[in-house]
């Protein structure tokens, strides 16, 4: 019996924990079944609520994620611009903006911009393959912004999380021109994530990281063993995992088609994000 | 081993050294096509170096992943060697003392972080000799002349032995450098997806120094350099030097080679300054040469930095 087009539900992430639930998920990775992030894992609650399709999210709506093709892999990084740039965009319409100091500020506008222009630049490249507009869980995107401390400490988590999923999606990229565009947006979001973690640091958050060392800390940057000096980052699935952990989206993501090649072992930044 | 030398015996020894670590690597347990398996089982070294110049090297040119990786290599120890330098621990005395006055000048605070770099650095050696990089110029730190002079120790980057904020600049072109040169092989990694993700791993790595770097040069008067670690425009302005008193003509010409190009607005066709829903009342140029890092290709790295290397790169 195949599992392939079969479809596994994720609805809560202690699923993951579950040998049953990570059995069958393992499973369908291997065989290009379909992973399906309910809407029930986004917004983060206990309960547990059945969905059987893709589609059938509620009011977010629902975007499938192709990722044998390139267009799919650039939709995926589409999806996680669109969140960067919802945050911070709120970031700088928030109460605690005022909070941060004029450096956290000149970053926070810095950051807005970058990923706004990075999100706007997917849509209109990706045209009439792109992805729809994902939908926010306002309640939840408020949870991000209650303080300065807060707002830095969930920059870095999405500025970590994106370069570790285009360090993991680059291999599956068919054609040159988009592993090199794709290239162009990943240092980009090392910077970030480089400059908020050095602000973080020198707020006295070390995270395990001697001081002056969280830019490109060991916690993010491998210390010891063959990969010892080689940065974060995730495959896909676990990448879209942690979104959903985070109860921003209430649009349905999910992968329709496994990547065409061989995933690495995950080597991600720390979650949650100290 | 001695079969192999004599069947390689009229083989460029470059290439013999490739194959031997390749033939290493595979003994040690590296997937690869079956028909090198089958040569290597006939002991036919000819068969699987042809194979394997299929296989691990590319379809087509040996310029691929193996020659991508010793640049790499050429470019790491390059920037180990000038960190071991500025920190006091070459193994060439010569080196450390070179930059002892500086040394003194730089905040204790970015002491801990420039040392995290340089551990990066080694680190990305390591790595890129364990996966089979060759050091065929036998680098080490005497390969190196940190003011630009290809040996003079006269070229127009002396000042950064007197001057911690042309030190910094200097440190800041060089991790600069290297998130292009690492961007512009990408594509020539693509045969080999393990090789291309540790790439990407290890050119995400040298943007967070970057970024550091540039960090450090805003709290030190660097002012027109952007807290968010990123590159504003291109051509030499985009170094941010404001704040380094009259630096020779030949560092701000090398300056331009290296942000060269970093001011590109057009992204896959699109014009990134003509997107709509940006957000109202920025410098949307300034933002849109922010927010894409642009590559280099392999010459235009080699032009820059041969000045620094003693031996010819080319």
């Amino acid at each position: 019996m195949s599992d392939k087009g079969r479809t596994f539900v994720v609805s809560a992430t202690e699923q993951f924990w579950k040998p049953s639930s990570r059995r069958s998920f393992l499973k369908l990775l291997g065989v290009g079944g379909t992973l399906v992030l309910a809407p029930t894992l986004f917004e983060a609650c206990d309960s547990y609520t059945p969905v059987t399709a893709p589609g059938t999210g509620g009011s977010g709506g629902a975007a499938a994620l192709d990722l044998s093709t390139d267009i799919g892999i650039l939709n995926y990084a589409y999806a996680l611009e669109q969140l960067e740039a919802a945050f911070y965009t709120a970031v700088v319409g928030s109460a605690a903006f005022g909070s941060l100091n004029a450096e956290q500020q000149e970053v926070m506008n810095d950051l807005r911009n970058h990923e706004v222009i990075h999100r706007e630049f997917f849509k209109a490249a990706l045209g009439a393959g792109a992805i729809g507009s994902l939908a926010f869980n306002s309640t939840a995107v408020a949870s991000t912004l209650t303080s300065g401390a807060v707002i830095l400490k969930n920059a870095e988590t999405f500025e970590d999380l994106g370069v570790s999923a285009y360090n993991g999606a680059g291999k599956y990229l068919k054609s040159a021109d988009y592993l090199t565009l794709a290239g162009k947006i990943v240092s980009v979001e090392a910077r970030h994530a480089a400059a908020i973690r050095d602000i973080r640091d020198a707020a006295g958050v070390s995270g395990g990281d001697a001081t002056g060392t969280r830019f490109a800390g060991d916690d993010v940057v491998a210390s010891t063993g063959a990969t010892a000096g080689l940065d974060v980052k995730l495959e896909p699935s676990s990448v879209l995992s942690r979104v959903g952990s985070t109860g921003l989206l209430t649009t349905m993501v999910s992968i329709s088609a496994s990547p065409s090649g061989t995933a690495t072992p995950d080597a991600g930044p720390p979650s949650p994000t100290p | 081993m001695d079969r192999n030398q004599t069947i390689l015996g009229n083989v460029e020894p470059d290439i013999t050294q490739r194959l031997v670590s390749r033939r290493e690597a595979i003994l040690k347990g590296a997937a690869v096509g079956s028909s090198v398996a089958a040569g290597l089982a006939m002991m036919s070294a000819p068969i699987a170096f042809a194979a394997l110049s299929r296989e691990a090297f590319g379809q087509s040119t040996p310029t691929s992943v193996q020659a991508v990786i010793d640049f790499a290599l050429k470019l790491e120890i390059f920037e180990n060697e000038f960190y071991k330098a500025v920190l006091g621990i070459s193994a060439v005395p010569a080196q450390n003392a070179a930059f002892a006055a500086v040394r003194a000048m730089v905040p204790a605070a970015a002491i801990p972080s420039i040392q995290q770099i340089q551990k990066h650095e080694v680190e990305h050696v390591a790595f890129l000799t364990a996966n089979g990089a060759v050091n065929s110029l036998r680098l080490d730190g005497t390969s190196f002349d940190f003011t630009g002079g290809r040996g003079t120790g006269t070229g127009p980057f002396a000042q950064a032995t007197l001057d911690v904020n042309f030190l910094l600049l200097v440190a800041q072109g060089a991790e600069d450098t290297g998130v292009r040169a690492y961007k512009g092989q990408a594509p020539n990694l693509m045969s080999n997806p393990a090789v291309l993700e540790a790439a990407l791993r290890i050119h995400s790595v040298e943007a967070r120094h970057a970024s550091k770097i540039r960090r450090l040069r805003r709290m030190t008067g660097a002012t027109s350099v952007k807290y968010s670690g990123t590159i504003t425009g291109g051509g030499a302005g985009a170094a941010g030097a404001g704040n380094v008193s009259n630096p020779a003509a030949g560092a701000v010409t090398a300056l331009g080679l290296i942000y060269a190009g970093e001011d590109n607005v057009m992204q896959g066709g699109i014009n990134v300054t003509a997107l709509p829903n940006l957000p109202s009342g920025i410098d949307v140029t300034a933002a849109a040469t922010e927010a894409f890092d642009e590559p280099l290709t392999a010459s235009a790295v080699v032009a820059i930095v041969q000045p620094f290397f003693i031996p010819s790169l080319s």
